[in-house]
């Protein structure tokens, strides 16, 4: 608890608290921009994993590039901004066919 | 407890608190503005691990972006502010149960871990070594994810451009060809 910012299981457990708001936020919305807001959590919870061990597992893990997790987070967060994009049309396009955003009334692919 | 403790203890503690209110407030314009929070708190996290590029990226693109998310909750919600606190309490029930397990089973792997031989992080920059990896190492994965950007760009204009009503365009064409026969 002294030591917290060179704490690898405290952002651990950080980043499990974002992804399981995220998972709670992803599921039990009714809007789909909650849906989004939840999976945004859960991608930020990864892409802080990402940089966490890299800085703070250095010592450990010495092979290839001093900055893999750093990369690795920087393509999570373009592949976030890609999915917002795709997201938001794809909300534009529920809103556009029936008036609402609520997930639970778009069931045309339903089984 | 240095200064650098503190700000990573500030920063857990103003995520967790915006990742609770993203999940459970009923007033997604509120959700949208404790998303921000959070996001905020992971760029001083990346800021606190050592990551200055990383989290001037994050401040720069997840901002701008959770704006326009609150444009679109404010533009296509309905009644936002008349819900209330745990009104629909209901459908909460069975994610917050499986997100419980999720994190309770993660934790409990952690736990198991012997994390004891880390390293602490060191504050030189890193852009210019970010640059060089992506240009290097990284070139292929570089221009692949560029790819993927471009053909997502170009789905998301395609899907979220206005549809054009196949059969009522075809209708009218037809009418407009019976009265071109009928005027000739």
């Amino acid at each position: 608890m002294m030591n917290l910012a060179s704490n690898l299981p405290a952002f651990l457990a950080f980043s499990f608290l974002l992804f399981s708001f995220g998972i709670v936020a992803a599921l039990s919305r009714k809007s789909a921009i909650g849906v989004f807001m939840g999976v945004e959590l859960m991608l930020n919870a990864a892409a802080l994993n990402f940089v966490a061990f890299q800085t703070l597992r250095r010592g450990v893990v010495e092979n290839g590039h001093w900055l893999h997790g750093h990369i690795f987070s920087l393509f999570v967060i373009i592949l976030a901004a890609i999915e917002a994009a795709v997201a938001l049309a794809i909300v534009l396009r529920i809103f556009g066919n029936r008036q609402t955003i609520d997930m639970d009334r778009a069931t045309e692919l339903k089984g | 407890m240095t200064i650098a403790d503190i700000f990573v203890g500030a920063c857990f503690i103003l995520g967790a608190f915006g990742a609770f209110f993203t999940a459970f407030h009923p007033n997604i314009l509120y959700a949208a503005i404790s998303l921000i929070l959070s996001l905020l708190s992971v760029a001083g996290l990346y800021g606190a691990l050592g990551a200055d590029f990383l989290a001037a990226a994050q401040l720069i693109i997840y901002i701008g972006g959770i704006l326009i998310v609150i444009l679109f909750a404010v533009m296509m919600s309905e009644d936002i502010y008349k819900k209330r606190f745990f009104e629909g309490a209901k459908k909460y029930i069975w994610p917050t149960i499986f997100s419980g397990i999720v994190f309770v089973t993660l934790t409990r792997v952690m736990m198991q871990v012997d994390w004891s031989n880390g390293s602490t992080p060191d504050f030189e920059p890193t852009s210019r070594a970010m640059g060089w990896a992506l240009v290097g190492p990284y070139a292929v994965t570089f221009q692949y994810v560029a790819i993927i950007l471009l053909f997502g760009l170009i789905g998301a204009v395609i899907i979220a451009r206005p549809a054009i009503k196949m059969k009522q365009r075809a209708a009218e064409i037809a009418v407009e060809d019976n009265t071109e026969e009928k005027d000739a």
